[in-house]
């Protein structure tokens, strides 16, 4: 379990992709939206934000998402 | 501290479309350092691959496409795309550029800043890239088909996100003013860049990729862009603008209203303003009516020329832009065979629907009509020029500005009625491509400003200190008044787009506030790792957007290119910037010879001086 709690409000996105971006920078250290632990689907009119089983909850994500459609809580254990 | 390749990555891909053939090539980093990349090292590609003199729609003029270097990075606003080729509205060489959606970051992605695309395929095609791997598609299933259904198409069989580029019914039927899409939302647009693409059976280019962007210097990087992402989430209106994107600025409708259809916003790649729109009918005969755009502005343009339901605005524009049309072009022609058969010179019985450009159901005929090219809608696919060799001189003097083969959609007679002559006005005559206005902003956009403001705009654009001087040059006595020198002003309106254009940056207003030509030249550093100063960065900027110019003296378009339309003086015509006096064609043909000069070209010829190519090593 990670140190945030992350939670998503695809309604906000705009699938601009920023976090994708901003974590496969983070474990690959390049940009490379493919090799991200978080996926968006965004076809225009519906959205779906997917965090994969990789994913340690770092909260970078939520760190580079302008839209509030990613939002990091720290967990009650690390507080 | 990584160098050579950074930001870059590093193959142009050369397509031969007649012979189903590819060559990947090494970027050379020599040139792409020498034209900063994106925009610059486009031209610099068009300049090397097209023929003069070839035709638009020959199979021997190629397309270049181009992503820069900070495309797939995650600074702000990074994703803009550039296409450069031979037009057919102008039949000049002219630069397209839309906001890259997920394009530009994809072809990074699947190994390529750049595709050379020659030839012309044998049957419908579709260029599928994805990491470095090349296939020719049979497009015959999409053939036939709009932007939107086009792009479903393709992300239904292959996910999403997949980089699109695609043409609809008015490319495939070579309309001069077709434009090419990108993600269904932005377009390579004005000129007719979708009719090149048709004339070569390519119906759509596809990009998905896994290889990865790395930046030279990830420390310097990770420190310029946390601050410039921290003035960002400081900035007071940003929140403004990601609510209502470009309907800040344009209020056609009140903010109610566009909250009730606001389905969602959307932004290409890295952006963190996001000013595309899609937007839901709620209610009337259109109810439910999905509509996605590069702006809800561009939905709502029909109100401009009338339209009372923002609903049928939506629809036709809707319409326009799964044929892939531009709206503004659609509007001038159909206006004018309006006005021509109000005065007899269309006859009535080749109107089988009143042309009546305030209607929805009128205009969505002829929509259609142009767009399969059908009845009258042949004569009017063929845009202004057809329309004048059709029915001759007084069609001519019937019609509204015409610029380059097109009609501006900003000034006297126009879409956006701006009647003060600023650098986008002006820019609207010495673009090459034409009337357009995205490469000529500067403070001078929009809204009048004071004149006090105008040197802090300035210094953002990079503009040395000297020039600043040319452009407001202080009056010699008191009581002398303060001139601004519009002409002399758009050659750093030029220049900055160029930075911005090579570097892979939006020029949008509200997104290119955020950045200034010196905190440009710092990132291009820590992502390429190419040393680069203010200067260094000026001068490149301007090699590219000469060369360009180059290119037009080539194809015999220089000062007798530059075409003021006389209906820009006439009674309702431009006002000077300042003074808010009627503009005389005098004055007008004054700037363009400051522009000309200012740029280091001969006042009289517009052909940059032997002196200026050799001062930006220009060998030609």
């Amino acid at each position: 379990m990670g140190r945030y709690e992350i939670r998503i409000d695809s309604d906000k996105c705009t699938g601009c992709l920023r976090c994708q971006l901003a974590c496969s920078d983070v474990y690959t250290k390049a940009f490379n939206p493919s090799a991200a632990r978080i996926l968006v689907a965004f076809s225009g009119a519906d959205c779906t934000i997917r965090l994969l089983p990789e994913c340690d909850a770092c909260g970078v994500c939520a760190d580079h998402c302008f839209f509030g459609a990613l939002t990091k809580n720290k967990r009650e254990s690390q507080k | 501290m990584k160098t050579k390749g950074c930001g870059f990555s590093g193959k142009v891909l050369h397509v031969d479309l007649s012979r189903e053939a590819i060559q990947a090539t090494p970027l050379d980093f020599g040139l792409a350092r020498k034209y900063i990349g994106g925009f610059g090292l486009t031209v610099k590609l068009a300049y090397d691959n097209i023929t003069p003199g070839t035709p638009a729609l020959s199979s021997e003029n190629p397309i270049v496409l181009g992503a820069g270097p900070l495309v797939g990075t995650n600074l702000p606003s990074t994703s803009r795309v550039y296409g450069v080729t031979k037009l057919p509205s102008s039949e000049t060489i002219g630069w397209c550029g839309a906001g890259g959606m997920t394009f530009g970051c994809s072809l990074k992605q699947a190994g390529y800043d750049h595709v050379v695309i020659h030839g012309r395929a044998k049957r419908p095609t579709l260029l599928k890239i994805v990491d470095g791997h090349v296939e020719f598609r049979d497009a015959e299933a999409f053939w036939g088909k709009g932007i939107e259904k086009t792009c479903e198409g393709v992300w239904e069989r292959w996910g999403w996100p997949a980089g699109i580029l695609c043409i609809g019914q008015g490319g495939e039927n070579l309309i001069p003013f077709s434009m090419a899409y990108i993600d269904r939302m932005s377009t390579l647009g004005r000129g007719g860049f979708g009719a090149v693409m048709g004339s070569k059976n390519l119906k759509a280019v596809v990009v998905k990729g896994t290889r990865g962007v790395e930046v030279a210097d990830r420390k310097t990087y990770r420190t310029l862009s946390n601050e410039f992402l921290g003035e960002i989430r400081e900035y007071p209106y940003l929140k403004e603008w990601q609510d209502l994107g470009l309907l800040k600025t344009f209020p056609f409708i009140p903010r109610e209203t566009y909250e009730k259809i606001k389905k969602r916003r959307a932004a290409c790649v890295s952006c963190p303003v996001g000013c595309k729109d899609v937007v839901q009918i709620r209610d009337g005969v259109h109810e439910g009516f999905t509509a996605c755009s590069s702006s809800v502005m561009n939905l709502l343009t029909p109100i401009m020329y009338g339209f009372k339901d923002y609903r049928e605005g939506i629809k036709l524009i809707a319409q326009l832009d799964e044929y892939g049309l531009d709206m503004f072009e659609f509007f001038g022609v159909v206006g004018l065979a309006g006005t021509l058969v109000e005065k007899g010179i269309i006859s009535s019985n080749q109107v089988d629907t009143h042309i009546k450009i305030d209607s929805y159901p009128s205009m969505s005929h002829w929509a259609a009509k142009i767009a399969f090219r059908e009845g009258l809608g042949e004569v009017l696919a063929g845009g202004f020029k057809h329309i004048f060799e059709t029915f001759g001189e007084e069609a001519r003097a019937l019609a509204p500005p015409v610029v380059k083969g097109m009609h501006p959609y900003a000034g006297p007679g126009a879409a956006v009625p701006w009647e003060l002559f600023g650098t986008m006005e002006l820019g609207q005559v010495l673009d090459p491509r034409g009337p357009h206005v995205a490469a000529g902003g500067s403070p001078t956009y929009f809204a009048k400003r004071p004149l006090d403001v105008f040197p802090r705009h300035m210094k953002r654009m990079g503009v040395p200190d000297e020039a600043v001087k040319r452009i407001i040059p202080p009056p010699h006595a008191s009581h002398e008044k303060m001139a601004l020198k519009v002409g002399r002003l758009l050659k750093y309106s030029h220049r900055w787009f160029s930075i911005l254009a090579s570097m892979g940056i939006c020029a949008r207003a509200q997104v290119n506030r955020f950045y200034n030509a010196s905190r440009c030249a710092a990132l291009y550093e820590a992502v390429t790792g190419v040393e680069t100063d203010l200067e260094k960065l000026r001068k490149r900027a301007d090699r590219g957007w000469t060369l360009l110019r180059m290119a037009n003296v080539r194809e015999g378009m220089a000062r007798k290119g530059d075409v003021l339309p006389e209906k820009w003086f006439e009674t309702s015509g431009f006002k000077d910037y300042l003074t808010e006096e009627p503009l005389s064609r005098r004055e007008a043909e004054h700037m363009i010879g400051d522009y000309y000069e200012e740029q280091g070209w001969d006042r009289h010829t517009g052909i940059p001086t032997p002196a200026s190519l050799e001062s930006l090593e220009l060998e030609l």
